[in-house]
């Protein structure tokens, strides 16, 4: 290991590493513009001069291009180096306006701390200054193109790090220019990343133009719970409301990074429409009143028709405080539940994932920048968990493939393999590919039982035969692949997949091979979830004991089945039959307007948490604020915003795990401290995985994994993979799924203005064979007809998908919530064409 | 930035795209596409690049970028009378920056554009050669030595006064003829 000095202090670091991240090292800054850990060392910006001294480089060098080597001795505060950077500074800012009083990046601008550090202080250029125009970049991210010093920072993360081309540089020499061809919207999710990396105020931050400084912020560690990755984020908070959120750097999970969707959808926190206060039938009452009504029902309820006809329903987007009240209530009064999900086959998909993910095979999402081969089934990371296509794209940089085996238009900004199958014949394709794969040692060392699953595999289908020479060319490449991933989603997926995908990393895994696998789950703590309700009963059961007067109260918390039940009018209708529906939200979701006691709950930017995510990583978000109105909303518009009060107004508002323990109690006077500490202590104590969950105040920054591993059983049918389902193929049968969208259908960041003018329109995939049989072209409205009703939608045709499917985004400007589940099966004359005023 | 094209420019843009098919679609092609683009049409004018990068499967980002960065593309049509200003150490001493600024304020243009009428387009040069008449400018193929803010409306004029008489003239010898 290179051994050197940097400003007379000794330090040992890994080969490779560079000077600049030796000294970071030592915990002295060298200036920097242009390298970016992330994005590698390209010289270009030359702030970052340092003197070498001894060793095998001599004089001024920069820090961020030479690799750290025995022997050198390294001075940053050398007079020569401090003139040249000074120099550097000066000549960067010729053309640098004047601006910062009206730049939002002043007060962390990168570049204002170096010029002043630098000590140019006062200009002496009088000359004019070169100027470009701004380009319209859509609602994110706002352009201010004068400002730029050519670190190329921008351009090497969106077209080498990330692979989106529509940003990039223009021009030569003095008119050099970040930016697209023409002005528009930025075509990349990640375009967000931009404003963080930009190192003056080039790229700001759209949605928080103008609002504050830096300094006028309480930065708080919190994390994206827009989906199952649980990026590590850093939240702004101003005036009782977010103002902006930025990634936070993580070596397990987001790297330096973070998506659209994540940093811009918080603001569902400080929505207007936010429900702040307790209702009784619709009317505002005290928190303590709604508790005592809602304990009284129920304790009558269950007195009356016994704890079972309490029925409670929990949230994926729950902390796992919350989840762990909701099942210690469970417990305490016998009721049933909790019920996680709406869907039972997705219930299954993601129970079986975490009992899967043993500890060897789990890997975090940097990991999966290191495989050299990456089989992903039944995922579509753009529109699943953004992020994973980072990891992808870097894992693909260094010379990975990645293979795609999915029904829907897979979209990803390099290239990569797509085996496209319909959903039915995904467990037949997989099961194939493992079956080319894994060599006759492995097979004769199986146990009897997994021999057995190996053996039921049907040897030939015109399935397989149909795609032959894809099939033989990935069985290969995993053959001979040393590093492999197995990415594996848990949405359209069938019920057997999960587990074939376990059982295929297994034998790889014993082939000798470093395999890892990695699965998407829906929700931010879906993993706590499912590690929570052993043997709930199903939302389907429960709505039939509903009808059946057997259940007579539901309990919802932080869960909206309106947003998720696939057949709305029965819903509607059954919820109308209950004698009391208790609603606990901080979301203004539709069952408020059924609800007969409510109760506000508080986000996790108010309450914090901890959240498990796909991988089995607990981590902890911390509370940014104390909730309440934002002031904004009180203030009229005045600047300061300013409101007087003796109280903060919409500070009714509890951690849903409080108002758990307070119905759980039998008088009122639950302590509103200490509660939290009750419930981890209860789970610690009731669920050995998390015996090692450390104390707050040690709590890692990366958190601490948890994988139940082979220990936990959630499934009795050990042997349903046998025989892989075989697709009943009919030409006019069509499967209809229906999915996740980067944009438009995730519950919490749909409700941010800002991505609600990201979001496409609505619409149905369908392959062009499918389209040009049913005489149906691009942007025709349809009427497609299920058993419950019928969703009216416009037709979008692509030829990168699976034939014979069609595929419909949950889009929440769309009531797919007719279609009566979220897969089915539809023949071709349910699908009809329809003119555009025509109603349906 | 665009300007409308021609009848003629929009005939060669169908031939171009003929010619696109003679490349393979790799992007190492861009270059010698740009650079057969531009024989035909003198310029790069947008509805080609979008041309190439549709053909090439790249961005139009990509294609812009690449062909920015090299001093042979151009992305305005020449104009009848090219302007070039000389702007070398000579003519930049004796404030050949001051003449083309004086251009660019008369025609309403900037250094490397066209005017909308296609008369006029302007260029800065390095050194042409006549130091000694510093600064210099040079219209279509007539150097113009000793070159003052005053004497740059006249030259513009001058060039209108010629057009007005050709046309004129033309109109007269038109006349005589029916
Ligand atoms: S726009 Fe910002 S990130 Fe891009 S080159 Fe300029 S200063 Fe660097
Ligand atoms: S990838 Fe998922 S967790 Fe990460 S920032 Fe995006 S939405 Fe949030
Ligand atoms: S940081 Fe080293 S040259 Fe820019
Ligand atoms: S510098 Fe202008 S002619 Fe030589």
């Amino acid at each position: 290991m290179p051994k050197l000095i940097i400003d007379n202090q000794e330090i040992d670091v890994q080969p490779g590493t560079k000077v600049i991240d030796a000294a970071e090292q030592l915990g002295i800054m060298i200036p920097r513009f242009c390298y970016h850990p992330a994005l590698g060392s390209v010289g270009a910006c030359r702030v970052c001069a340092v003197k070498f001294l001894q060793g095998p480089f001599k004089g001024v060098q920069m820090s961020c291009m030479i690799d750290a080597k025995d022997g050198m001795v390294v001075s940053t505060t050398d007079e020569e180096a401090v003139d040249f950077r000074k120099y550097v500074i000066e000549w960067l800012m010729l053309h640098h306006p004047h601006d910062c009083p009206v730049c939002d990046e002043g007060g962390h601008c990168l570049l204002q701390d170096m010029t002043v550090a630098g000590g140019h202080g006062l200009r002496r250029y009088q000359g004019k200054k070169r100027t470009h125009h701004d380009q319209h970049l859509g609602p994110l991210v706002q352009h201010e193109m004068n400002r730029c010093i050519q670190c190329y920072r921008c351009s090497r993360f969106y077209q080498k790090f990330s692979g989106y081309r529509d940003l990039g540089v223009l021009q030569i020499g003095e008119r050099v220019y970040f930016g697209r061809y023409q002005a528009g919207t930025l075509e990349s999710p990640f375009s967000g990343n931009l404003i963080d990396i930009c190192p003056t105020g080039v790229y700001t931050d759209k949605p928080s133009r103008f609002i504050g400084r830096r300094w006028d912020y309480e930065r708080t560690p919190s994390l994206c719970i827009n989906c199952s990755l649980g990026c590590h984020t850093v939240v702004s908070t101003r005036y009782r409301e977010i103002v902006r959120q930025e990634a936070r750097f993580s070596e397990a999970v987001n790297g330096h990074f973070i998506c659209d969707r994540g940093r811009y959808g918080f603001f569902y926190a400080s929505q207007e429409k936010r429900p702040r206060y307790a209702q009784i039938n619709g009317n505002e009452v005290s928190w303590e009143k709604s508790i005592q009504t809602a304990r009284d029902q129920l304790n009558r309820i269950s007195q009356e028709s016994g704890p079972g006809a309490v029925a409670s329903v929990g949230s994926v987007r729950s902390s796992l405080e919350t989840q762990a009240a909701l099942s210690r209530l469970c417990q305490k009064k016998g009721w049933q539940g909790p019920v996680y999900w709406i869907d039972h086959g997705q219930e299954m998909n993601v129970k079986t994932a975490a009992a899967e993910l043993a500890d060897e095979l789990a890997v975090s999402l940097r990991d999966v920048e290191q495989a050299d081969y990456i089989l992903a089934v039944g995922a579509d990371p753009v529109n699943e968990a953004p992020m994973l296509v980072l990891a992808l794209r870097q894992a693909q940089r260094m010379g990975a493939k990645v293979c795609f085996l999915d029904p829907r238009p897979i979209g990803l900004p390099f290239s990569f393999q797509h085996i496209s199958v319909a959903p039915q014949a995904m467990d037949l394709i997989l099961a194939h590919l493992l079956k080319e794969t894994i060599d006759q040692d492995t097979i004769k060392g199986l146990e009897p039982h997994e021999k057995k699953i190996f053996d039921a595999i049907p040897n030939n289908s015109h399935l397989v035969s149909s795609n032959q020479k894809l099939l033989n060319a990935v069985a290969n490449d995993i053959r001979l692949s040393q590093r492999l991933v197995i990415v594996c989603g848990t949405d359209v997926v069938s019920e057997t997949i999960p587990e074939r995908a376990a059982y295929f990393a297994r034998l790889l895994a014993k082939m000798g091979k470093q395999v890892g696998l990695f699965y998407l789950l829906p929700g931010a703590n879906a993993f706590g979830a499912a590690l929570l309700s052993d043997d709930a009963p199903t939302f389907g059961r429960i709505l039939d004991e509903i009808e059946a007067g057997l259940v007579r109260a539901l309990v919802l918390v932080e869960n909206d089945p309106y947003g998720y039940y696939p057949d709305r009018p029965r819903l509607e209708r059954v919820l109308q039959q209950l004698d009391l529906l208790l609603v606990m939200d901080y979301l203004d979701v539709r069952t408020i307007q059924d609800a007969d006691v409510f109760l506000p709950t508080l986000t996790l930017y108010e309450a914090g948490g901890f959240f498990v995510n796909q991988e089995g990583r607990i981590q902890k978000a911390s509370i940014a604020y104390q909730g309440g109105h934002p002031i904004s909303q009180f203030s009229n518009g005045n600047h300061p915003p300013r409101s007087f009060r003796n109280q903060i107004p919409g500070k009714e508002a509890q951690p849903a795990w409080q108002a758990l323990i307070e119905l759980a109690n039998e008088n009122s006077a639950t302590p509103k401290q200490g509660v939290r500490a009750d419930i981890l202590a209860w789970l610690v104590k009731t669920h050995p995985l998390f015996s090692k969950l450390p104390p707050d105040n040690a709590f890692p920054s990366d958190g601490i994994r948890i994988n139940p591993g082979k220990d936990i059983h959630f499934r009795s049918a050990a042997d349903r993979l046998v025989v892989p389902t075989l697709a009943s193929e009919s030409a006019d049968q069509m499967e209809l799924i229906t999915v996740d969208w980067t944009f438009g259908t995730e519950e919490l960041s749909t409700r941010s203005p800002h991505l609600r003018k990201m979001e496409s329109k609505p619409c149905v995939f369908m392959h062009s064979n499918d389209a040009a049989q049913l005489d149906i072209s691009e942007g025709d409205k349809v009427a497609v007809r299920s058993d419950t009703g019928i969703v009216s939608i416009h037709v979008t045709i692509t030829d990168n998908m699976a034939p014979g499917v069609l595929i419909i985004p949950r889009h929440q400007r769309l009531d797919w919530q007719h279609l009566g589940a979220s897969k089915i099966t539809v023949s071709k004359d349910q699908i009809r064409k329809i003119r555009e005023e025509e109603p349906c | 930035m665009n300007q409308e094209l021609t009848t003629e420019e929009k005939a060669a843009l169908k031939s171009i795209a003929k010619n696109l098919e003679t490349f393979n679609k790799q992007r190492g092609n861009l270059i010698p596409i740009l650079q057969m683009v531009q024989e035909h049409l003198a310029y790069l004018p947008s509805e080609a690049l979008r041309m190439v990068a549709e053909y090439l499967e790249i961005n139009a980002c990509e294609v812009y970028g690449v062909a920015t960065f090299y001093n042979q593309f151009r992305f305005h049509p020449p104009g009848k009378h090219p302007v070039k200003v000389c702007l070398g150490t000579a003519c930049h001493v004796r404030a050949g920056d001051i003449i083309l600024e004086n251009f660019e304020r008369k025609l309403g243009i900037e250094d490397g554009e066209t005017t909308a009428d296609r008369e006029f387009s302007i260029e800065r040069v390095a050194c042409v050669g006549c130091c000694a008449l510093a600064p210099v400018a040079i219209i279509g193929e007539t150097v113009h030595g000793h070159m003052a803010p005053s004497k740059v409306e006249g030259l513009l004029m001058r060039i209108e006064i010629e057009k007005d008489i050709a046309k004129r003239e033309k109109e007269k010898s038109e006349s005589e003829q029916t």
